[in-house]
């Protein structure tokens, strides 16, 4: 065998060990492939809209979830967190406000910081309409208070009449037996939003205190009076409510 | 047979040059144990998963007794309008469901319960809408 046959008796060996080590590679290559980086990938996708909903019911009556009461300018030092009924009035020194604030902390699970309030509704059953349409404002309230101590004197607001100011409402609704009003017969109120509120509880940026409803022009020369079914009356279908519906992944 | 350990030294420095050549560029990602998924997109593409509104729909209990019986959800655009709508509540000790279809229209559909749950102080209510 003469010397030039040399590499001809090698290049077996060595296609053989080129092959393996190719093949090796190959299937190296090509598990990655297959794993990290697909070409396609086949979703049969629908349009799908979740939203969860946390309803805070004052029920049973004794619960400390929701605190309500109702303060009277006429009998200024008389608290009235256990009464049946929260009245809000127009009238010539006989003014009367509701105070009343649902405790989020008992939605389970708890309402992330980080998520979006979709919307926040008030709920309060009236039973009892004035004869003209009044509008209502509903104002964040700023400190805290006690059900069982909150009078007209000490509430958060002060004494001031038609304080504060309609301009920093969060929002108002319309309640009155004249057709056209917004609320005119018994039953659960419409159009009471506080989602801005609300989402700024969730968030952290305000603390809830709940809110303030007074009507919108008080010392009215006419007495006009709603009455709102309170925590206190104890009947379920008319226990207010606040429905908070909101998303954790905007 | 004297030529055999010249082909070999041959053979084993081709291998090595090889392997060498395997080890810089493709072994490493090839033999991981385990894929780190950080999210984002995978492949070419991204799809964005989209919903009949983007802004969320009001939704009332409706009670029969002490017990809710049915939600009324409100506010459906019409583009949501003929799209399954799905209900679940949970009162903290047992949960129900029902479903309905959104009106072609949209606005409020009641979805009732099969089994009413008693009202509580805090409900949770999940609300799917699948399509249209």
């Amino acid at each position: 065998m003469s010397s030039s046959q040399a590499p001809d008796t090698m290049l077996p060996h060595l296609r053989v060990a080129v092959i393996a080590v190719a093949l090796m590679l190959g299937i190296t290559a090509g598990a990655t492939v297959a794993t990290g980086y697909a070409e396609t990938l086949n979703l049969s996708s629908q349009k799908l809209t979740p939203t969860r909903t946390c309803v805070v019911t004052a029920t049973p009556s004794s619960t400390t979830s929701v605190i309500d009461a109702s303060v009277r300018q006429a009998t200024s030092t008389t608290n009235y967190g256990t009464s049946t009924t929260n009245d809000v009035a127009s009238s010539t020194s006989a003014n009367r406000r509701l105070y009343i604030k649902f405790d989020l902390s008992g939605c389970v699970p708890t309402i992330a910081a980080s998520a979006t309030v979709r919307v926040a509704t008030l709920r309060m059953y009236v039973s009892t309409l004035p004869a003209a349409c009044r509008t209502l404002d509903i104002f964040r309230v700023g400190a805290t208070w006690s059900e069982s101590v909150i009078t007209w004197t000490n509430q958060p607001f002060g004494t001031t009449i038609n304080n504060p100011a309609t301009s920093s409402r969060t929002d108002s609704f319309n309640v009155g037996t004249p057709a056209g009003c917004e609320n005119l017969a018994v039953g659960y109120i419409t159009g009471a939003d506080v989602t801005t509120d609300v989402a700024a509880f969730v968030a952290g940026s305000a603390t809830n205190n709940g809110w303030m409803i007074r009507d919108d022009t008080e010392n009215s020369s006419t007495a006009r009076t709603t009455t709102f079914s309170a925590k206190n009356l104890g009947t379920l279908a008319q226990a207010p409510q606040l429905t908070v519906t909101y998303v954790t992944v905007p | 047979m004297r030529r055999r350990p010249a082909y070999l030294a041959a053979v084993m420095r081709n291998l090595i040059l090889l392997l060498a050549l395997a080890a810089a560029t493709g072994l490493t990602v090839g033999a991981a144990v385990s894929l780190a998924w950080s999210g984002g997109a995978l492949g070419a593409n991204v799809i964005t998963i989209q919903r009949c509104t983007s802004t969320g729909p009001s939704v009332i209990q409706n009670l029969s007794g002490s017990t809710v019986a049915s939600v009324t959800v409100s506010g459906l655009p019409s583009t949501c309008g003929g799209a399954t709508i799905q209900a679940t509540i949970n009162n903290h000790t047992t949960t129900a469901s029902g479903s309905n279809t959104v009106p072609a229209g949209g606005g409020s559909v009641t979805v009732t319960f099969a089994t009413a749950p008693a009202a509580s102080t805090a409900e949770q209510i999940d609300v799917v809408i699948t399509g249209p």
